[in-house]
């Protein structure tokens, strides 16, 4: 993990979460995929590994899961260590792979029903589970068809429901919308918000900077292996120094407005440009109403307000010096 | 183990639906033995004898003459016509292939085997004799041997002072007893299966090593459409997806192997004997095979190598086990070919086929067992570079 400096609003006990990594290191003949990597996860709560491709996301998540050892570090699932020796501990994970995890000449129902019989189910629990979830991915009029002849957005769709078969306490998403058309991928990030809504601690990782800004309640940013940095989005943005900015267009008493701004607290700075103020404030979502009221209260007839944030493309530019998509 | 036998029916189901297994396994090589079968059965029906005739000239009213064309003429299995014919035509109809040989019989062969003199008798056999001409002459020459003894027979008897009206008896004796010495099928003999049963057995031998590979492709499959890493992420140990592709193998082998053998025993009319023993054998021979996948699962990275790796197992051990041709070698090579569980299998069979029962095929068991064994330790020694399982 990188040093203490960068680590951000975790001070969350151990108790309660359901997913706690220490220390994760994992190496491959000379190149250290994973190296000291630590982060927990709390029921409810969405955490996202956000990095590029190659940066060791997918090491991180096999170590979790319990498919590969760690040289070093621990992983502790519902409390459990796991190990891929060890079943139990696996009980409580839903592996979402990044490819399609599925058995293409088994029919919708037929993939469930197996992967329900290797998570311990059977009986009619298994039965009625399998037409829930079936339901829950929009499944169930093609519950008999077999997954080869599914588009790629519901063969999507059986992958991720495989890993929600047998209500684990984390679900794990390894890049879930690689390759997946935009109504498809809508539909898989409202299906992890909805899972997160209903209690369900999940790992999510992308690279996709939106999905994690969407999803993900704390976010990791992993380069080389190494979290960069860890919290929530304001909290990153924040670490790297990110403001806000407003541009307010329009005309009148341009001068009065800018000192009655001056006063706001969240307002940082004010300048001049043009027809239009440009402001560096702090929050600007929570500000810009007051904002509005100031610059109209001292004379100015507003034409046109602008926000602009900083986001996690530009907070992953600054930690690693490199594009997200690079 | 109810995961096992979960991994390994959907395995199965999914085997059987895309129809890989039954092409492979059953129609590919039913399909083999059916033209290698025509092959044979082709070379064997060229090997029939046709009607034979033989142009003789024998003295008139010599009796051990007649003798001669009548021993010809009553051998069981060959069909063989005697025209009597004077000693210028018998020579003519050889050479012009109207009389598969001629037979020249001189005056005086009588007297002479009574005087214990003997004489001359000559075959003449044409240019266009071919193997009937050869087999012919081969059986005139057994017969006039038995006529030789006979001469050899009444000269010692003379020689020991028997009354000379004696010796026609024993020339008679000598020429018409039956052998005291008979030739019995020894246990080698036994073990030779007929052309079609080697053919039926050698070729359910050798797809074998085909079919227990299904378990390594599938194997290599579920790492390929990203079902691996989540069967690893089950709550079970690692080893018990290579337990149940193993299993696949197994079972996998066992029925095509059956289907093959009581298939291409019906089709080619082989009986292969003992229903137990066969089994044994058939048990036997795939747990050497499916000993195999383990080695190959270990070894391949991907599915190309594990083909690779499989196809060339499985025509080296095919061929040296005898799937298409029997192979003879001494010394140490001869030994190492006997450790070949298709040639021990194949061997098995021959003893079942020629009326072995369990107790009989040891020697093939314990050969086949012992390789599942060897190759089982050999497949944990070996650098894990396919499963990581």
């Amino acid at each position: 993990m990188a040093g203490d400096e960068d680590q951000v609003g975790d001070t969350r006990g151990a108790v309660d979460d359901v997913l706690v990594v220490d220390g994760l290191s994992r190496r491959f003949g000379e190149l250290r995929a994973v190296d000291e990597v630590s982060f927990r996860i709390a029921p409810g709560e969405t955490y996202g590994l956000l990095g590029p491709n190659g940066a060791g996301k997918t090491t991180t998540i096999s170590m979790v899961a319990g498919l590969i050892r760690a040289d070093a570090g621990t992983v502790r699932v519902a409390g459990q260590r796991m190990s891929p020796s060890h079943p139990q501990p696996k009980r409580h994970i839903g592996l979402v792979p990044q490819d399609l995890a599925i058995y293409p000449e088994l029919s919708a129902r037929e993939n469930l029903v197996f992967f329900g019989r290797l998570q311990g189910m059977g009986g009619a629990d298994l039965k009625g589970r399998v037409q829930e979830v079936l339901e829950l991915i929009g499944l169930a009029d093609r519950a008999k068809d077999k997954s080869k002849n599914f588009s790629g957005g519901m063969k999507r769709r059986l992958n991720i429901g495989i890993g929600l078969l047998h209500e684990p306490h984390l679900l794990i998403l390894d890049e879930p919308t690689v390759g997946v058309d935009p109504q498809s991928r809508n539909s898989i990030l409202e299906s992890v918000e909805r899972l997160s809504t209903a209690g369900m601690a999940v790992l999510y990782t992308t690279h996709y900077m939106e999905e994690a800004e969407r999803l993900c309640d704390r976010i990791g940013i992993i380069d080389t292996g190494r979290i960069q940095a860890e919290g929530t989005r304001d909290e990153l943005i924040r670490l790297t120094g990110g403001v806000d900015q407003i541009r307010l267009a329009g005309t009148g008493d341009l001068t009065h407005a800018i000192e009655s701004l001056r006063e706001l607290p969240a307002v940082e700075q004010v300048d001049h440009d043009g027809l239009a103020l440009r402001l560096t404030v702090h929050g600007a979502p929570t500000a810009v109403a007051e904002i509005v009221t100031r610059a109209t209260g001292a004379g100015m007839s507003l034409a046109d307000v602008e926000i602009t944030r900083p986001d996690l493309e530009s907070v992953f530019l600054q930690l690693t010096g490199k594009a997200l998509r690079d | 183990m109810g995961r096992i036998w979960t991994m390994t029916a959907a395995d199965l189901k999914q085997r059987i639906r895309d129809r890989s297994v039954i092409i492979f396994a059953i129609v590919v090589p039913l399909a083999l033995m059916g033209i290698l079968n025509l092959i044979i059965g082709g070379a064997e029906e060229g090997t029939e004898l046709g009607d034979m005739t033989v142009a003789a000239s024998v003295p008139q009213g010599d009796a051990s003459a007649d003798g001669v064309l009548s021993a010809l003429e009553g051998i069981e299995g060959l069909s063989i016509t005697v025209n009597q014919v004077d000693e210028d035509r018998a020579r003519a109809d050889a050479r012009d292939g109207t009389a598969t040989v001629g037979l020249l019989i001189p005056e005086g062969f009588g007297a002479g085997l009574s005087s214990g003199e003997g004489c001359d008798v000559t075959v003449i056999e044409g240019d266009g004799a071919g193997l009937e001409g050869q087999v012919l002459t081969s059986v005139l020459t057994g017969i006039v041997d038995r006529f030789a003894a006979a001469t050899v027979a009444t000269q010692a008897a003379g020689a020991l002072g028997v009354p000379a009206a004696d010796l026609q008896d024993i020339a008679q004796d000598v020429t018409t007893a039956a052998p005291s010495i008979s030739l019995t099928d020894g246990q080698a003999s036994d073990e030779q299966l007929s052309d079609s049963g080697a053919l039926v057995a050698g070729q359910a031998g050798l797809f074998l090593l085909f079919t227990v590979g299904f378990g390594v492709l599938s194997l290599n499959a579920e790492r390929d459409q990203g079902t691996l890493p989540r069967l690893l992420s089950m709550p079970m140990r690692p080893s018990a997806v290579l337990i149940s592709k193993g299993l696949v193998s197994f079972l996998l082998g066992i029925v095509a192997t059956t289907i093959l053998l009581v298939a291409g025993g019906l089709m080619f009319d082989v009986n292969f004997g003992s229903l137990p023993a066969v089994a044994l054998l058939v048990l036997s021979v795939v747990t050497a095979a499916t000993s195999l996948m383990f080695v190959i699962a270990r070894v391949a990275k991907t599915a190309e190598q594990a083909n690779i790796a499989q196809s060339i197992i499985a025509v080296t051990l095919g061929v040296a086990g005898g799937a298409f041709f029997p192979l003879a070698a001494s010394g140490l090579l001869g030994r190492l070919l006997d450790l070949n569980p298709v040639a021990a299998f194949i061997r098995g069979l021959g003893i079942t086929s020629g009326g072995g029962g369990v107790a009989d095929i040891a020697g093939p068991v314990l050969i086949m067992f012992g390789f599942a064994v060897v190759v089982g330790v050999i497949s944990r020694l070996v650098p894990d570079r396919g499963t990581s399982l």
